[in-house]
């Protein structure tokens, strides 16, 4: 019947436009990122390189809520970069044992991600943000302890805190309590990444599982457990770009070339700070890095 | 050109129709009387094969009416029913212009037989792109008989088609059917519960009661006849019935 | 910055994600329909398959959205991608209406109507194409409509687990603790609901029979 054919020629004019829309970008960059603050900081200095170097329209798509759905994004092509860690790719979404040696860890997820998802990566930004134990600095002074071994006799008197993605994932909580025998009051209470320093601070728990980034640890006066059985994989910062993206814009390439090896523990632990403490604007920080060494105008 | 050979026809434990014979001839119409439950609009359906028989064969034309492929069967048969059973969604013309269409006439050739076939059933042709629903009860009948003389059928089933309509319209639908009848010749089996309707349209009369075929008359042997279940009927049409009213010759 | 600017300003994403919304809402439907609407029409003609289907269409729709996208994750290749996983979820949700709907139009198709087709020679798929399917037509259109209307509210969940959409903005914004993000996916997903159950309610009305 008549009126069922019109609407069939407009749901088909809908869906292609659909489609023509969610293949590729044109002249946009998307870059996306997920959602703790290191994460944007990251995606926010991606953007504004990308913005200063080349002619590009970068999009933000920020706050995706985890390596999962950044992961779906990128497949999708809804994303075109996000910045990752190399750990985390490795064992979360290549699902392999972890590894110790840094390097090795670079190319083996870079080799896997551009045979099975048509994705690549950028090169690394500088720092390892690898898990941190962090406790109270006044009972590491007092107890006199500086590694997780050495700190796993106390553990049964204390109260542990962690993320939600360190407790499920095989990189974290499980394999870390059997490689140094820690056994904790109760069960880890599960919390926000953003509220496990304040938690810590103010002795609701006594230990937690932070990344070696945070901005809090030496405004708090926190102090950061030594991995001295090389527990945790390294976890270097870097861009994932799908391939498709690089071939369309080797502008993009370039632009994240100067990024290499730019930002260091430190420097990464100061931006974390000054949003997270200080409250200021990731955008702001951002830009305030870029111009001060001197990788954007 | 219609016979029915001992035909039965059961729904589960209930017997609706018990050994039927019976033979229509070509050109008469055979009236079907009877109560309701009599088994009579049963009996209609059996010829275009709506409704399989129990046991028994029902032969059209001579050969039986379930060898054959069953749409042929149908399709060279008119169905006029109560409620007109129009398609809402087709006008006039599309509904006229149905088997037709199914048989694959070419448009023009649709187009004339509906306009003669208005006329004959005495509508005017401006209705033709009107739909069921904008025309009155009487109308709708009309455009079911068009309807059903469509492709031009030798054989035409009508079940209580004018039932449904005010008495004064019922008549008028009557009176034409006679005159299309003198004029078409067609073999009509004609369903009614209505003496008068069946004096007055039928050439015989065949009266069922509860599934059995009661008696066979001619309607002047039908008003005199001393079958119980006859002249129960006549009674309870209060006498006063004329025969043979207003009627051609068959 | 208020709403209106916040939008002004990301209008390009606001759109991308409105049209992701319809992808997912669009293609899934569709294959609702397709498969549904089948079904519908076996059941009105095969009642003894009536209860079956009905009751095993109403199960599925009871089964909260959330926990059936996490039944479907670990599944091998539905799962690898996260927007083939909603479109199926979305469409096992839409059949329950379109089924109904396609069954309720062809049973209350007029039974008088049916018998004079059949008497005078059509074949079964001909009173199918030509007589049940256009005077259903309108119920079974509102069976699509009510699936559409659902299946945009859907959609915001599917974004919990990656699949896209205007749902994308309020999980952001929900994490971003800010309501204009929200909002920007909110009041979209609103409007494309309220905007759905217009057209195919215009649709609906136009093919109701006389």
């Amino acid at each position: 019947m008549r009126p069922s054919r019109a609407s069939v020629c407009v749901l088909s004019v809908l869906l292609t436009l659909c489609t023509c829309c969610t293949s590729s970008h044109g002249h946009r960059i998307v870059v996306g990122s997920k959602n703790f603050t290191e994460s944007f900081i990251l995606g926010e200095l991606i953007a504004q390189e990308i913005e200063a170097h080349t002619s590009l329209k970068v999009e933000r798509r920020f706050y995706l809520a985890g390596t999962y759905i950044c992961q779906q994004a990128m497949l999708a092509g809804r994303i075109d970069i996000y910045p990752e860690y190399t750990g985390t790719a490795l064992t979360a979404v290549l699902k392999e044992k972890p590894g110790s040696d840094k390097a090795r860890v670079y190319q083996r997820v870079k080799s896997e991600y551009e045979s099975r998802f048509s994705l690549t990566l950028g090169p690394a930004f500088g720092f390892n943000d690898t898990f941190a134990m962090e406790i109270r600095g006044e009972d590491a002074r007092r107890l006199n302890v500086r590694t997780l071994s050495q700190a796993a006799q106390f553990t049964p008197q204390w109260r542990a805190g962690f993320g939600y993605e360190f407790m499920e994932r095989p990189d974290g909580f499980p394999g870390m309590a059997v490689t140094y025998g820690l056994h904790f009051a109760g069960s880890p209470r599960i919390m926000d990444l953003g509220l496990l320093a304040r938690a810590l601070k103010d002795h609701q728990i006594d230990f937690a599982g932070g990344n070696a980034t945070d901005g809090l640890i030496p405004a708090l006066d926190l102090f950061a457990l030594e991995d001295d059985r090389h527990y945790f994989p390294p976890y270097e910062a870097v861009p994932i770009i799908r391939q498709q993206t690089t071939r369309e814009h080797p502008e993009v390439v370039a632009a994240l070339d100067s990024l290499k090896d730019a930002i260091s523990d430190v420097d990464m632990q100061k931006m974390n700070y000054s949003v997270d403490a200080q409250h200021q604007d990731p955008q702001n920080v951002a830009r305030e890095f870029l111009r001060v060494k001197h990788l954007a105008p | 050109m219609i016979e029915f050979r001992d035909v039965s026809y059961c729904i589960g434990t209930t017997q609706v129709l018990m050994n039927l014979s019976l033979r229509v001839a070509r050109g008469e119409t055979l009236v079907l009387l009877g109560r309701s439950g009599s088994g009579k609009t049963t009996t209609l359906k059996l010829v275009n094969r709506l409704v399989s028989p129990t046991s028994g064969a029902i032969l059209v034309n001579g050969s039986r009416n379930d060898h054959g492929d069953v749409i042929r069967l149908r399709r060279g048969i008119g169905y006029v029913i109560q409620e007109a059973g129009l398609f809402p969604h087709f006008t006039v013309a599309k509904n006229i212009g149905l088997v037709p269409k199914l048989e694959g006439w070419e448009e023009r050739r649709i187009r004339a037989r509906t306009e003669e076939l208005l006329q004959i059933v005495g509508l005017e042709a401006g209705l033709a792109g009107r739909y069921p629903h904008q025309l009155s009860g009487g109308q709708r009948q009309r455009v079911g008989v068009a309807r059903a003389l469509a492709a031009d059928p030798e054989i035409l089933l009508m079940d209580e088609p004018f039932a449904a309509l005010d008495p004064l319209t019922r008549d008028e639908l009557q009176r034409e059917f006679l005159l299309l009848q003198q004029r078409l010749h067609k073999t009509v089996v004609f369903v009614t519960h209505d003496l008068r309707e069946a004096l007055r349209l039928g050439s015989r009369i065949a009266l069922m009661e509860a599934g059995k075929l009661v008696t066979l008359l001619s309607p002047q042997e039908f008003v005199k006849s001393d079958d119980p279940w006859a002249s129960a009927y006549v009674r309870a049409f209060g006498g006063a019935l004329d025969p043979v009213p207003n009627r051609g010759t068959s | 910055m208020s709403l209106l600017r916040f939008l002004i300003q990301n209008h390009s994403q606001v759109l991308e994600l409105t049209l992701e919304h319809l992808w997912l809402v669009g293609i899934s439907t569709i294959f609702a329909m397709l498969i549904g609407i089948p079904l519908g029409i076996v059941i009105a003609h095969r009642t003894a398959w009536n209860k079956p289907v009905l009751a095993t269409a109403n199960i599925i729709q009871t089964i909260p959205a959330l926990a059936l996208f996490g039944f479907l994750l670990p599944l091998p290749w539905l799962g690898a991608r996260s927007d083939r996983l909603a479109i199926l979820a979305l469409t096992l949700y839409a059949l329950l209406p379109i089924i109904r709907n396609t069954y309720a139009g062809i049973h209350g198709v007029d039974a008088a109507v049916i018998e004079a087709g059949r008497g005078m020679g059509m074949t079964e798929s001909q009173l199918l194409y030509q007589v049940e399917l256009p005077l259903a037509a309108s119920v079974i259109l509102s069976g699509v409509r009510i699936a559409v209307v659902i299946s945009v509210g859907l959609a915001t969940i599917a974004a919990a687990i990656g699949a896209g959409g205007l749902g994308e903005f309020i999980f952001r914004g929900l994490a971003m603790v800010d309501d204009r993000v929200i909002l920007a996916g909110a009041i979209p997903a609103a409007i494309l609901a309220l905007l759905a159950d217009f057209t195919v309610g215009w649709a609906e009305r136009r093919l109701r029979p006389r």
